[in-house]
């Protein structure tokens, strides 16, 4: 078990640092944040006196090597355009995205296991159509186009609810449904094929030999073995969730890091986004140990080994 | 049973009415596309910033209404000499901390925003200026490094800001926690949300028409309208022309409307690819049907112009002849050229409208030209636009406004030689725009202008598409009018009566 986690810390390191590597490469090469600073009637030779105030004249090795000193020092810099440490910025938007995560994925596994586990024992009935279809709608819609229509029609024609902005929870519901509605389509799928996989099995059939409904061995039995492919995909669907933060946070101008990411990345704000890939890359590795460790917790076949 | 819901409802409705209702009377909500980078004054130089901190900082001087620059802490200025000017400062400004306002607070913010050390993005705005010293308590004297006419166009965007102040607290506190002498001071920043600002009721130019103003960033322009139309939002700035109509048709929400000094142009490389030809430069002026897309793409809400400059630009003339619509000649030429089937690659970037870049494309095709579009990220745009000739493309788009209303401020950075911008070179130009940005006397800067005009008529380095119009969605009661420079000075609004 020790041995499992060391391995896992060490796997994870080399993954983050790989990927602040590459997304530090990235961004340098494709121009720095001195054009989108400076006034447009600035002179060739202001942008590069402000260029080389900022210190984004130097070799990009230089630039690296500051960086990764200052990380090791846990410096995560200041931000350029914003003149404030740029893990202070990304902390202050933080307690958004998580809220706005949890109410995702809420909205996701509250409506999406239930649904699937229904799929699945009531095959055929009216109301795994009426279910197939609200899943390929979740499936099928882009995020951005679902923020707009929920916001018209529950915003501005009925008003029910706030258009924009965080704050009250009303605020929250329907951001939580435009970003939940892919996973919740995936949970339902996944847990579908896997309590249909799982009613084949012989076990069920002795369950059900010896007159247990087919509830009851559902809910005994199947729902716990049906339960691993579940958990790994809400392992990767936490980081989806992250990802597909960043169209939803900027339609209902919710403040999480996702609409941060895509500011910070506009701008050129290289030590903010930083700190965003930082994070997300600690998320995602995070989930997919809890997933491993859970996965054990589940089924005791399952040893963590090597 | 229905009858009395629905009367439940009704109750229950009205009175969510009048607590909002209750709520606009003192609070004034600006949705703005993103949260101010920074609040102190000196630093980040664009619109959502200086929307927001102009109105916590008062400015030397101002535009009035009709873009004429008047006193503002400044109450009037004389011209020692060509380099030395002398500014007399208000006696009656005091900062929000009670603190009086005096030449010593307007020398020490001129000097800080040219020191180095600040680092401002805006330095180049103000680096013509060697230094400012204090005479005594009401007079403060700017010398510039030669004579430079657009000094005073320069200081209009100059916030004083309070020297003692900042000296305590340090820059970093004093970006996050600004103190000014304007009309509105910060209660809270809620960074990348929203600013919270509450009326300074000494301020000295009466008191402020709202109690509370709210700058909340909202990214999405489709939301930024549907919070106008909850009456979550009570002014709404760069509405999309098609989208318009729906604000003035909707009951609650009105449309207003600035012709403001920014210019949508066409850059035209003229320094490398096809377009080096003059010929080709002048075919694609004659192809662009101008009126054409005022009418289809801005839905009228724009003036297509003769030149790179519209009216409110000192320096502009009207009498300057304009290429005509005429893609017949167009073609002509590109024949003469023998540039048929040559292509021309389009730099565009997000930030500026597909549906123009592609009405060009269309108009450039039907005359023989080949168009690719190559858009990228805004900062790859600059860095191609604004980099070497040979790759900064054939034909860009923009919409140019250097908020001072002077030529200067346009054609200057646009094709002076050697500036980032500039993919041309035609030496009297040069001379000519030299020598108008030196010189004070406005009658001579006017005809030197007039001539840089007509150079760029025959040269077509660019071609100046027309006047942008402003397009603001408000609330039916909100009383303002928007400028040309596009500032938003809530000084000026106010509730209808």
């Amino acid at each position: 078990m020790i041995n499992y986690a060391v391995q896992r810390f060490i796997q994870a390191i080399i993954a983050i640092v790989g990927v602040l590597t590459i997304v530090f490469v990235v961004m340098h090469l494709s121009g720095d944040p001195t054009l989108l600073l400076v006034p447009q009637d600035a002179s060739a030779e202001m942008i590069a006196e402000l260029r080389s105030q900022l210190g984004f004249d130097r070799p990009i090795y230089v630039q690296y090597l500051d960086y990764i000193y200052g990380l090791t020092h846990l410096d995560f810099g200041m931000s350029v355009v914003q003149r404030v440490p740029a893990l202070d910025i990304v902390a202050s938007r933080l307690p958004y995205t998580i809220q706005l995560a949890a109410g995702a994925l809420l909205v996701a596994i509250g409506v999406g296991i239930p649904a699937g586990i229904i799929m699945a024992t009531m095959r055929g009935s009216v109301i795994e159509r009426i279910l197939t279809a609200i899943v390929v709608t979740g499936q099928s819609v882009p995020t951005f186009l679902s923020g707009i229509l929920l916001i018209f029609v529950f915003g501005v024609t009925l008003r029910w609810l706030p258009t924009s902005g965080a704050g009250e929870l009303s605020a929250m519901i329907m951001p939580s449904i435009a970003l939940g509605a892919l996973s919740m389509s995936t949970f339902a799928r996944m847990t579908r094929i896997a309590i249909i996989d799982e009613l084949s099995k012989d076990y069920v059939r002795a369950g059900r030999a010896r007159g247990l409904s087919l509830g009851q061995v559902v809910f005994r039995h199947v729902l716990r073995n049906a339960s691993i492919p579940v958990i790994t995909i809400a392992a990767l669907e936490i980081g989806n969730l992250l990802a597909g933060a960043v169209i939803i946070e900027t339609v209902f101008a919710w403040p999480g890091i996702g609409q941060l990411a895509i500011q910070s990345i506009q701008s050129r704000d290289f030590l903010v986004v930083q700190v965003i890939v930082l994070l997300i890359s600690f998320v995602y590795v995070l989930t997919s140990v809890l997933a491993d460790l859970v996965y054990v917790f589940v089924d005791p076949r399952i040893r963590l080994v090597r | 049973m229905r009858s009395r819901l629905a009367s439940v409802a009704a109750v229950v409705m009205a009175l969510l009415t009048t607590t909002a209702m209750a709520q606009t009377k003192d609070t004034l909500t600006i949705d703005l596309q993103n949260d101010a980078a920074t609040l102190d004054p000196h630093l980040q130089w664009n619109t959502d910033s200086y929307t927001v901190y102009r109105n916590i900082f008062d400015n030397l001087l101002t535009r009035d209404a009709s873009g004429k620059i008047v006193p503002q802490i400044a109450t009037e200025w004389t011209y020692d000499n060509d380099t030395t000017i002398t500014f007399k400062i208000r006696d009656d400004v005091t900062f929000q901390d009670g603190s009086k306002l005096t030449a010593d607070d307007v020398a020490f913010s001129i000097n800080r925003i040219i020191d180095p050390e600040l680092k401002s993005p805006q330095l180049s705005q103000f680096n013509q200026i060697q230094t400012a010293e204090v005479v005594d308590p009401t007079t403060v004297k700017v010398t510039t490094k030669s004579a430079y006419p657009a000094l005073l166009a320069q200081l209009v965007k100059l916030s004083i800001v309070p020297k003692a102040y900042v000296e305590k607290v340090g820059d970093q506190e004093f970006n996050l926690n600004p103190m000014g002498s304007g009309p509105y001071k910060l209660v809270e920043w809620k960074k990348g949300i929203e600013t919270d600002l509450e009326a300074f009721p000494e301020y000295w130019r009466g008191e402020p028409p709202f109690q509370k103003v709210v700058f909340r960033a909202v990214p999405d322009v489709s939301t930024r309208i549907a919070d106008l139309k909850t009456g979550k939002a009570d002014l709404i700035r760069d509405v999309p022309p098609d989208q318009a109509a729906s604000i003035e048709s909707d009951s609650n929400t009105q449309l207003l409307t600035g012709e403001t000094e920014r210019v949508g142009y066409l850059y035209i490389n003229a320094e490398a690819g096809p377009t080096k030809d003059v010929r080709v430069r002048q075919a694609i002026a004659y192809a662009i049907d101008k009126q054409g897309i005022v009418d289809a793409l801005l839905e009228g809400y724009g003036r297509a112009v003769n030149v790179v400059g519209a009216e409110p630009i000192f320096g502009y003339d009207p009498d300057v002849e304009g290429y005509d619509y005429d893609p017949e000649k167009a073609a002509e030429l590109i024949k003469e050229a023998g540039a048929e089937g040559a292509t021309l690659e389009f730099l565009t970037s997000p930030s500026y409208p597909r549906a123009l870049v592609e009405a060009i494309q269309q108009m450039l095709s039907d005359v023989g030209l080949k168009v690719d579009i190559s858009s990228s990220d805004q900062a790859t745009f600059l860095k191609r636009r604004q980099g070497d000739a040979e790759n900064a493309g054939s034909l860009a788009f923009g919409a140019w406004s250097c908020a001072c209303q002077d030529a200067d401020g346009i054609i200057y950075p646009l094709f002076r030689s050697g500036s980032i911008w500039a993919k041309y070179k035609n030496e009297k130009f040069d001379a000519l725009v030299d020598e108008a940005r030196t010189i004070l006397d406005e009658n001579k800067r006017k005809e030197l202008y007039k001539q840089a005009y007509e150079i760029l008529r025959e040269d077509v380095p660019g071609i100046g598409l027309y006047q942008v119009f402003a397009l603001y969605g408000a609330a039916k009661n909100l009383e303002w009018t928007p400028s040309a420079n596009e500032s938003m000075f809530v000084m000026d609004m106010s509730w209808k009566q």
